[in-house]
């Protein structure tokens, strides 16, 4: 019995519950079995009903449910049994495969109660004999849906189910709203159960890589036996059977084969429009992305890294370069200074020899051995080293005059010597060059050889069609063969090749060649008188040198003078200007050719004082 | 749908099969329901059973006995070294792994404890088909509760070997729960039960927690050096005694004679369990002399009151560590083989005096017809559990009651709900209220163990129609998971309703 409420009293909840407890129990017993079979379900059923209680819910639900009466039913052609909806015969249209067993078996139940032939003929109906009454469409439609397999093959094929796949265009716009229930709708074809769900925009990735490889390896429990063509049991021999079941399985694969395609078409198309796979796919990219960038910007440090390095390394090296160019320097210095003082002092000595030699009046008697011990002193001046000269000197200070003129001349002897041996060699080596040049030559000419008249004919020739001329080669070819005294004919390319050999050559070889023809000038004009070549042995100086080769013109010796006379001995870097105010000669020429002129004078000035010394004895 | 329960022992297995409705322990094809686990290698063929172990005394270097202690252990295990000790049958360690040397036949070969374990559990699958007739696969095997997990693999790979389908291993102290169907009796509240197991070798004892029909183990205790065999061995050296005062002749030393005087012993101790006396029977005992002796029923237990006593003891030890006394036990289950003796089973009464002694099914079949419960209960299951030691279940952990008067206008609380309920649960209940009140009022309490009831929330029904007969109630409590409950009360008259619900308390850690 329950109290009655005091006034005032309202619904109140005082405290809370307590918690509930974990055990651990052993896995075993019916209890244990049903509840987890309760937790799975995750409803709150009352534990001690059990079993008993599911049955009784059942029951329950076959009392609710309610059949939905199919007004076709009676118009039904028994015959065509096959295509009708055994579901709506029995009342079930809206139930459909998920139907229990129970409800279809009260189903049929209850619809047998009302449709059996003999209930009818008891309400006083006509009833059509035999197979033809509509009833028999009762009677299939519960042979196919109690027996599983034949069910399942009913299901399969259940005319109210949408087949349709959404193209792409419709799921680009709204796709959950378009694919959710399209999934939902072929998930009871499924042969696992519990079928992922599309999910929504938020789902992980996870889930949505389930989802996709869930479906693309959907795996279909649906058949297409309920839609064979021929049915086996009608044949009549084993043959036919055969046939028929072969005919059978093809039709059924087909079929299969066009049911997959379908789901995997609607996977597809789903994948396609899926805005989440896109996202990832973005994700996934702007990830790539961002690895990339960072290795590039790790390989961008890195060479930066590397170029710093290299700068810093060159700059080691340049400073390694400049501190050693700077030795370098200090070096040639050193060695100029030391040069300078060993010049200063071979000056020294060259001087003091020219004044022994001049106090004793060069060892000579007369004025032409004078002239002619003169010209050896300069030679020894110049030839000698530093340390003969001064023991020459040495020997020129402490001995008498003929100890001293001995030993001067053994000198010059050496000297001489010397001078022949390095001739020899000098004209060895010409001879060996010119050897080598006329092989080049004669290779180039192809054997013809060039004589001497041909040289100076392609010397004169290319004189005068100097470079410009049109087809300069061919015409000078052509002059030569006109002119040559040789019998050979000469082609551009010869000639061209001759003059570049000879442009090589050295030019002394010019001048040799010069020497030859103005000797054999001088042979055929003999009435000329042989002039005294003066110019040997400057050109031998000038040959080991550098510098210009060529003699002094008038007109360089005119400015020569002239700079002489402008700067005088007390101006700084007097050489530097001179050799600028002579063009084409350097500061060595100018040097060279003033000494030349010192001495020249100086002779002339000696021979003349023995001239007028003689004259006065 | 059939399935199987083995129950594979140390000395015996047991098999019992599930079939419509009923679980049976069905006999081999010797006729004997219990078979011996001993398994002889001969030359050409392997014999399981009552022959292997009665050709045991010819053939003892090649008949394996108690491989269940090897199952699963290393070579360098104790256990195994132990066992090493005891057989006759060669143990030789390869890899790590005991393996015994059969030299039957015409070269010797090694055979693993599996090989051995999946030839028993071979005859059993052939016996539990030869009763039904029918192939069966599916089945539960019990395990020793303190089997460890490489022991319970190694059992259930022998049983896959022999071809049976393991739907679940479960420890046999539960399974002689399940076979008496304890769990029906109280399917509410908290009861106690004691296991009490004496096999051939080993005893257990076993205290277990009934709670809503689920089974919680509270604390354990197990003796590999006493049982049944020890009883035998005891009167058998009484048996040597008698031998010795009659023909002075001592077979002590004499290990065929021991064997066979094993035997005798061994069914002379069966025959006392049912008869005052019993007459043990040898021939040849000893140089072609026949022996032949009776033994009282008094002079055995005489002979193993010592063993009895020391058989009885870890049940009090046990009680004293879970702190429970013999009076909070409900029941005490007694299994085994060796439960049979009734001095044993006297002791045991006499410990808890005032509770029921569950001993109806033959002992040493009441773990295999749990097991085969068990497995009638999970075949056909599409999705089992996964293989677990123990389910986590959640429980409420207190009473859920309603106040309400008696005739005589007292207090009395109504128990709704009872505590160690498994969550979520749902309970629905018919309160009648005084027909002339025009309002009514629900009180929901809780209420602890010992504690006063404590309450939760009032709910108050108005505007009720005054009438001659009693009002009804339909409540419904619902109770979640995690404790929290919700109750409605509906008056079925008016169709006046009211809806409370009561948060949980923060869990307890």
């Amino acid at each position: 019995m329950l109290l009655e409420a005091l006034d005032g009293d309202g619904t109140v909840v005082y405290a809370a519950a307590a918690a509930s407890v974990q055990v651990q129990v052993e896995p075993v017993g019916r209890w244990l079995e049903a509840y987890l079979k309760r937790r799975s379900r995750t409803t709150s059923a009352s534990f001690q009903e059990l079993d008993e209680e599911e049955v009784s819910s059942e029951e329950s639900d076959d009392e609710e449910f309610q059949l939905e009466e199919y007004l076709m039913l009676r118009t039904l052609d028994p015959k065509d049994w096959k295509n009708q909806d055994h579901y709506a015969v029995l009342g079930l249209p809206h139930l459909r495969y998920k139907a229990t067993q129970r409800q279809i078996k009260a189903a049929h139940k209850a619809i047998v109660l009302k449709h059996h032939p003999d209930k009818r003929k008891a309400a006083g109906e006509q009833i059509v004999e035999g197979d033809n009454d509509y009833f028999t469409c009762i009677t299939k439609a519960i042979e196919i849906l109690s027996d599983p397999v034949k069910r399942r093959a009913f299901d399969s094929v259940d005319p109210t189910f949408d087949n349709a796949v959404p193209s792409k265009g419709e799921g680009k716009e709204n796709f959950f709203d378009v694919f959710v229930p399209v999934f939902e709708r072929n998930a009871r074809w499924s042969s696992k159960k519990h079928v992922p769900k599309l999910g929504t925009i938020e789902s992980s990735f996870e889930e949505v890589d389930n989802f996709y490889s869930f479906w693309y390896n959907f795996d279909s429990w649906r058949e297409f036996s309920y839609l064979d063509e021929e049915e086996k049991e009608k044949a009549e021999c084993r043959d036919e059977r055969r046939w028929i079941e072969k005919q059978n399985r093809a039709s059924r694969a087909q079929r299969k084969k066009e049911e997959m395609n379908r789901i995997r078409t609607l996977v597809d198309t789903a994948y396609s429009c899926d805005p989440r796979i896109k996202k990832f796919k973005e994700e996934e990219k702007a990830r790539k992305e961002s690895e990339k960038k960072a290795k590039a910007d790790a390989k961008k440090r890195e060479q930066e890294e590397k170029e710093r390095a290299r700068q810093a390394e060159l700059e080691a090296a340049r400073l390694a370069k400049e501190k050693e160019e700077e030795e370098a320097k200090l070096a040639a210095q050193q060695a100029k200074k030391e040069k300078e003082i060993q010049k200063k002092a071979i000056k020294k000595e060259r001087q003091k020899l020219r004044t022994t030699c001049k106090n004793w009046n060069y060892f000579a008697e007369n004025e032409a051995d004078s002239v002619k011990m003169m010209e050896e002193v300069e030679k020894l001046c110049d030839r000698l080293e530093l340390t003969s000269l001064q023991s020459l000197n040495e020997v020129l200070a402490s001995g008498s005059k003929e100890d001293s003129k001995a030993a001067v001349e053994k000198q010059v002897q050496e000297v001489n010597a010397q001078l022949q041996r390095e001739k020899e060699a000098e004209v060895q080596a010409r001879q060996a060059a010119r050897n080598a040049e006329q092989a080049i030559g004669g290779g180039a000419g192809g054997g013809k050889g060039w004589n001497e008249d041909d040289l100076q004919l392609l010397i004169k020739a290319v004189n005068l069609f100097p470079a410009g001329t049109n087809a300069r080669w061919e015409v000078i070819a052509n002059y030569m063969n006109l002119h040559s005294t040789s019998q050979i004919k000469r082609t551009a390319k010869d000639v061209i090749n001759k003059a570049k050999n000879l442009q090589r050559l050295d030019p002394l070889q010019k001048d040799e060649i010069n020497k030859k023809a103005f000797e054999k000038f001088k042979k055929e004009h003999s009435s000329v008188a042989p002039s005294i070549d003066n110019a040997a042995p400057s050109e031998r100086f000038d040959s080991a040198g550098d510098s210009n080769a060529a003699p002094w013109t008038t007109e360089e010796q005119k400015l020569l003078e002239q700079a002489l006379k402008t700067y005088p001995v007390s101006t700084p870097e007097r050489w530097e200007k001179i050799a600028a105010a002579v063009p084409g000669r350097n500061k060595k020429d100018c040097m060279k050719r003033y000494k030349e002129l010192v001495e020249m004078v100086k002779a002339k000035k000696a021979a003349q004082e023995q001239v007028a010394a003689k004259s006065k004895k | 749908m059939a399935a199987i329960g083995v129950h594979f022992g140390y000395t015996c297995a047991c098999v019992a099969v599930f079939k419509d409705g009923r679980a049976d322990v069905v006999a081999n094809d010797a006729g004997d329901r219990v078979t011996p686990a001993v398994v002889g290698y001969r030359d050409t063929e392997q014999i399981v059973g009552i022959a292997a172990k009665q050709g045991r005394v010819r053939n003892a270097a090649n008949t394996v006995v108690r491989v269940k202690q090897v199952l699963g252990r290393s070579f360098d295990d104790p256990e195994t070294q132990n066992h090493k000790s005891e057989t006759k049958c060669e143990l030789v360690n390869r890899g790590g792994k005991a393996y015994y040397e059969i030299t039957a036949g015409e070269q010797s070969q090694y055979v693993s404890p599996e090989e051995v374990a999946k030839l028993i559990f071979c005859k059993m699958k052939e016996t539990a088909q030869s009763a039904l007739g029918s192939d069966v696969n599916e089945a539960v095997i019990t395990v020793p509760f303190e089997f460890a997990q490489t022991q319970k693999r190694a059992l259930r790979e022998a049983a896959e070997a022999a071809g049976l389908q393991v739907l679940r291993l479960i420890h046999e102290p539960v399974a002689a729960l399940l076979a008496y169907n304890i769990e029906q009796d109280c399917p509410a509240g908290k009861s106690h039960v004691v296991v009490y197991k004496l096999g051939g070798t080993s005893l257990s004892v076993t205290v277990l927690q009934v709670t809503g029909g689920m089974f919680r183990v509270l604390n354990t205790h197990t003796d590999h050096n006493i049982g049944g065999e020890n009883f035998t061995q005891a009167l058998a050296q009484h048996l040597a005694a008698e031998f010795k005062r009659t023909f002075k002749h001592d077979v002590s030393g004499n290990a065929r004679a021991m064997m066979k005087l094993m035997n005798g012993a061994d069914m002379a101790k069966h025959s006392l369990s049912s008869l005052g006396s019993a007459n043990c029977f040898v021939d040849s005992l000893y140089d072609g002399i026949d022996f032949e002796c009776n033994v009282s029923r008094a002079r055995f237990e005489l002979l193993c009151s010592s063993l009895f006593n020391k058989s009885i003891q870890p049940i009090k030890n046990l009680l004293e560590k879970v702190n429970l006394s013999t009076s909070d036990i409900n029941k005490v289950i007694l299994s085994g083989g060796s439960a049979r003796i009734p001095r044993l089973q006297q002791m045991i009464r006499d410990l808890f005096s005032d509770v029921e002694l569950l001993s109806s099914a033959p002992t040493d079949e009441v773990i295999a017809v749990g097991a085969a419960l068990q497995a009638g209960l999970l075949v056909n299951k599409e999705n089992l559990a996964p293989e677990e030691e123990s389910i986590t279940v959640d429980f409420s952990a207190a009473d859920i009651l309603v106040k309400e008067v008696d005739e005589s206008g007292t207090e009395m609380f109504t128990v709704v709900l009872p505590s160690g309920t498994p969550l979520p649960a749902r309970k629905h209940h018919t309160l009648r209220g005084g027909g002339k009140l025009t309002s009514l009022c629900v009180e929901v309490y809780q209420r602890f163990v010992t504690k006063q009831p404590e309450r939760l929330a009032k709910i108050i029904l108005r505007d009720l129609q005054s009438r001659e007969e009693d009002h009804e109630v339909d409540t419904m409590v619902t109770m979640k998971r995690d404790g929290s409950v919700h109750v409605s009360c509906t008056e079925r008259c008016s169709g006046r309703s009211e809806v409370v619900t009561i948060a949980a308390a923060a869990a307890a850690s």
